[in-house]
């Protein structure tokens, strides 16, 4: 037996939420593996409000109740995030799964979550005592744990346009060509004008129960022109090596550090 | 195309598409309308160790437990050797070997009583690392010609060791069994099965009734591909001493993890190998073969000869010398699947024949084609391939399929860029039906038609539908013979009360075997046949008379009357980046002799061949230092999916085998034993690395890329 509420409305979730232990559920593609015992659920499919795709003139927003297959077929999403989340799962689980989910499961493997890292993407949690905004990166602490409070709800993710309109880098590594969660993912964003890099960002996947970004490498290369990136790429490299932490897992701790770094330096490459 | 070779609806299509079929876990109740318990398997902890004490919690009203004190006749699972415990002796062999069984109506209560059972052990050394092994529950050796002499003689000796993983059998249902005591103190066993009388002969042994104190049946059966040849012998024994104690109908249906992990798989193997070159020749050939049978020997015997037998591969080399061993682990009993041995030893000798092609600086599929063997030559156990060996034109077949030649020529020079191409080939063959004289002196099959006064004909044979189509290919040949519509003929599971022993449902053997019998019973049916009467006739097995008696002793003779032939080439892509390999193009030409249906061939063709392919790429199970496997779930054991499905492009090569039903012979494994070293050659060439072992996945493209 399944109990549970099924509000038409945000209001009316964040008022059950305000007073009862409910688990908040989306598509269910997460806790119908994990099938909680005893579990009281706040079923989210039937609130409109949540399944818009916006662009306010300074983010794309993607409401919490957005599915994959959604943001796929949408002319707002950015073509990075499309990228990763067409390659989440298969059409069943692309269908049902959500950004909501996807981020509220705390997975360190999660793809969306993994480009909202790379994009500095915001999320925006809503209670009945009002909303915050924050980073993703901030809401996201490790494998398993985030900042959501008992009393909130993921109402959207938010995506600078800045980032979004940028040309972008990809790449997933699992261990099949479908159904396979990331063994290894890079994702990066950058700008270059007039031979200067203006603008860089790049977050990985690859165990250590975290997703992995550097923004003091970042930073250094903010400014170098490309000929300088190109004279130095294997000290940028190098720099990106020291700092991965790479985690043994259902692949090996070297089989990772290895294809990281091949990728960061094709995405270095990228640029020049 | 012969007539007999158009393609039918099969039999079971309508009642499987539409969701009618009725596994072993729909039964809400028995066909008696008695309510079922469920059982579930105490299992070992440990690889080895003393079981000192059980303590069971109280047991509410209608729960109960048993062990080995329960069975009513002996504790031995009738396989091979009867080595098998249907529960365990005093000492456990390898983790989750049942220990006991517990019994109730709940199945929630039960998995919660489960978890409050006490079990005490003594942990014992166990031995988790196929190289320290060493008890061997079989050891052969044979051979002909001189080896030694072939040796001192030889321009170049080439050495070199090859290795094979587990594979799990991955078939969408899950092993299951259930037993029903009957009114007349019979025992009534049913499941998903692909031996009726295999079970039977356990479940005789283990009641300790003789063989008419029970009876088989199988239900729809969701794939087995070997995995449920041996294994429901010993659930089947479990359930029906459960249900003797419980005077009540039990059934034991695993979950996925429990399937994966603890029920028998492909033997890991190790193979080394030494071949001598003369004037460009290969000489000899002396092979060890190892095979990891885990802690019982249930099929090992079996599986171990086809595989030895099969270690010289197609070539025609003077001198051989084989020794193989099955080694025991304190890991789970390996057992069947498609392919039963082979794979692993043609995965050995066609890489080691690539390596010396190489090392010679000559092209590795001329370098074959100089060594296959042909229609009147020796076999390795000094039998004869009596009928033509099709090779030769087959490679040309899939040159045209694959362009073969061309872009192995052309993979073969160094690469550079990141995505680098490889194009692999196999060439071998699968041995039709049992090892030996085992149909002969062993199975004796025997199969019966049963024709009815309103002229519709039953068959009553033994073997098992299991998705490969015999409900449908038999109707059809005895239709076929005796002038009738198929939907005159029909063929239901076999119940072994009914039905009379043509012998198991594998080795390849049930159409090209069990269809020659119906043929032959057709025929005399079609001449006796009276219209309005109720009449039966019967066939029994004969061994062909041209074959050279087989002398399992010396390893001697005609192991197989004849052989199902395959060429497989693959074409990849790899990404030195990342490791992943895209398999560009699968090519095949299969030679099965006529297909009795065609559809139903190119499905086990296409089928057989990707499940090779993932055998060679992805598929990756092993056990830890504990004894303990992993990879027991779908997350963790990847197997191709529709993604992963390459371009498959296969062809059937026609040579009609004469004692085989219009010219039929074995055809269910042979597509998948020749994957693996196609695939392994491919990434060889791509990525320009010397490789050994199989599944080679992109964690080993990697590992290879990075050694200098
Ligand atoms: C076979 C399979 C393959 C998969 N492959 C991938 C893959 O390749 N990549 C990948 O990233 N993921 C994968 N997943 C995981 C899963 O599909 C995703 O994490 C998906 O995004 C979850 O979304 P959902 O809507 O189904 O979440 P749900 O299962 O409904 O919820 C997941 C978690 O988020 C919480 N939650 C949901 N919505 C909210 C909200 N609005 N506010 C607060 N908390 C919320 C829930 O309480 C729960 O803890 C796979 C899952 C399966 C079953």
């Amino acid at each position: 037996m399944v109990n549970g509420y099924a509000p038409k409305t945000l209001q009316e979730a964040l008022e059950i939420r305000a007073h009862e232990k409910v688990i908040p559920y989306a598509g269910g593609t997460d806790l119908m593996v994990q099938n909680p015992k005893n579990a009281i659920y706040l079923f989210l499919n039937k609130i409109d409000e949540l399944k818009e795709i916006k662009d306010d003139g300074e983010y794309i927003r993607i409401g919490a109740g957005v599915t994959f297959t959604q943001a796929i077929a949408s002319d707002l999403v950015p073509q990075l995030m499309k990228e990763a989340v067409s390659r989440i799962a298969a059409p069943a689980i692309r269908n049902a799964g959500t950004f909501g989910g996807n981020l509220g499961n705390s997975s360190d493997k999660a793809d969306s979550v993994l480009v909202e890292f790379a994009m500095d993407g915001c999320v925006r949690l809503v209670s009945v005592n009002g909303e915050r905004v924050i980073p993703v990166e901030e809401f996201f602490i490790k494998r398993r744990e985030n900042n959501l409070r008992d009393d909130e709800l993921i109402a959207e993710i938010l995506l600078p346009k800045a980032k979004c309109s940028m040309p972008y880098y990809y790449k997933k590594v699992g261990g099949r060509n479908a159904l396979a969660i990331s063994r290894i993912a890079f994702a990066g964003t950058y700008l270059v004008k007039d031979g200067v890099i203006e603008d860089i960002s790049a977050a990985v996947i690859g165990g250590a129960a975290k997703f992995q970004r550097f923004k003091d490498i970042e930073k250094m290369l903010i400014g170098k022109t490309v000929g300088e990136l190109k004279a130095n790429i294997d000290e940028y490299v190098k720099l990106y090596s020291e700092k991965y932490i790479f985690t043994r897992g259902r692949v090996s701790a070297e089989y990772r550090r290895t294809v990281c770094m091949n990728l960061t330096k094709d995405f270095l490459n990228t640029i020049i | 195309m012969k007539a007999i070779s158009q393609s039918i609806r099969k039999k079971d299509h309508d009642p499987k598409i539409e969701g009618r079929s009725r596994y072993l876990a729909d039964y809400n109740f028995t066909d008696s309308g008695k309510e079922i318990l469920c059982g579930k398997l105490l299992r070992s902890r440990y690889a080895k160790a003393k079981v000192l004490s059980v303590k069971l919690p109280e047991l509410p009203e209608g729960y109960l437990y048993v062990d080995r004190g329960d069975i009513p006749g002996d504790n031995n699972v009738n396989i091979v050797l009867d080595d098998t415990p249907v529960f365990a002796r005093e000492t456990v062999e390898y983790i989750g070997e049942p220990i006991g069984m517990l019994v109730g109506a709940d199945e929630k209560e039960v998995e919660r009583l489960l978890g409050e059972i006490e079990v005490e052990y003594e942990e014992l050394e166990p031995v988790t690392d196929l190289r320290k092994a060493d008890h061997a529950f079989f050891n052969y050796e044979f051979g002909h010609g001189d080896v030694e002499k072939a040796f001192a003689e030889a321009d170049k000796v080439y050495e070199e060791e090859f290795r094979t993983g587990y594979q799990e059998q991955a078939y969408l249902e899950v092993q299951g069994m259930m037993a029903e005591p009957e009114e007349d103190g019979k025992m009534y066993v049913h499941g998903s099965l692909q031996c009726p009388y295999y079970v039977h002969g356990a479940l005789a042994r283990a009641l300790g009734t003789g063989p008419d104190g029970i009876h088989i049946f199988q239900d729809v059966t969701g794939g087995g591909f070997g995995g449920k040849e041996d294994y429901p012998s010993i659930l089947g024994c479990q359930v029906a001493v459960a249900a003797h104690k419980a005077q009540a109908p039990v059934r034991c249906v695993f979950d996925r993890r429990e399937d994966m992990e603890f029920t028998p798989k492909r033997h890991p193997s190790i193979c080394k190998y030494k071949m001598a070159v003369k004037d460009g020749r290969v000489t000899a050939v002396d092979c060890d073969v190892i095979f990891d049978a885990g802690a019982y020997s249930t099929l090992s015997a079996v599986v171990l000869q086809r595989g030895i037998i099969a270690a010289p591969g197609v070539y025609d080399i003077p001198n051989v010398h084989v020794t193989g061993r099955a080694l025991k682990t304190n890991t789970v009993p390996c057992g069947a699947y498609r392919g039963f041995g082979a794979p692993q030893t043609f995965f050995a000798v066609e890489t080691m024949m690539n390596h010396i092609a190489q090392d010679m600086g000559e092209d590795t599929i001329r370098f074959k084609e100089k060594h296959l063997v042909k229609q009147g030559d020796k076999t390795s156990t000094n039998g004869k391939y009596h009928f033509p060996v099709p090779l030769p034109a087959m490679l040309d077949e899939v040159d045209g399929l694959a362009q073969l030649r061309k872009k192995h020529e052309e993979y073969s020079k160094p690469q550079t860029g990141r995505c680098r191409r490889g194009m692999g080939l196999s060439v071998y063959f699968h041995g039709a039906g049992f090892t030996g004289s085992g149909e002969r002196d062993i199975i004796k099959a025997t199969a019966k038609l049963h024709k009815y006064a309103d002229g519709t004909v039953e068959v009553l044979a033994s073997n098992a539908d299991i998705g490969q189509g015999v409900r449908t290919t038999f109707p059809k040949i005895v239709a076929h013979e005796l002038n009738l519509p198929v939907e005159k003929v029909y063929y239901n599971h076999p119940d072994t009360a009914r039905v009379p022993d043509s012998g198991p449902t594998v080795a390849s053997r049930s159409l090209m075997t069990v269809g020659e019998l119906l043929r032959r019973a057709a025929i005399k049916l079609r001449d006796i046949w009276v219209e309005g009467e109720e009449q039966e006739v019967e066939e029994h097995y004969k061994e062909p008379d041209f074959m050279i008696p087989f002398y399992l002793d010396r390893f001697e003779g005609d192991a197989y009357p004849t052989y199902a032939w395959g060429v497989n080439a693959v074409e990849v892509e790899v990404d030195t980046y990342t490791g992943l390999a895209k398999i560009l193009g699968a090519y095949a030409s299969f030679d099965v002799g006529t297909p009795v249906d065609y559809n139903i061939v190119m499905g086990q063709m296409d089928g057989g061949f990707l499940q090779g392919l993932g055998y060679a790429s992805i598929e990756k199970m092993d056990y830890d230092s504990k004894g303990r496997i992993r990879n027991n779930s779908f997350t963790d054991y990847l197997i191709p999916t529709a993604l992963d499905v390459p371009n498959l492009k296969v062809t059937l090569h026609v040579e009609e085998y004469p004692d085989g039903p219009y010219g039929a012979k074995g055809a269910g494994e042979l597509p998948l034993v020749g994957a693996a070293p196609a695939y392994v050659e491919a990434i060889e060439q791509a990525i320009g690395r010397k490789l050994n072992h199989a599944p080679f996945n992109a964690e080993d493209v990697i590992a290879a890329l990075e050694e200098k």
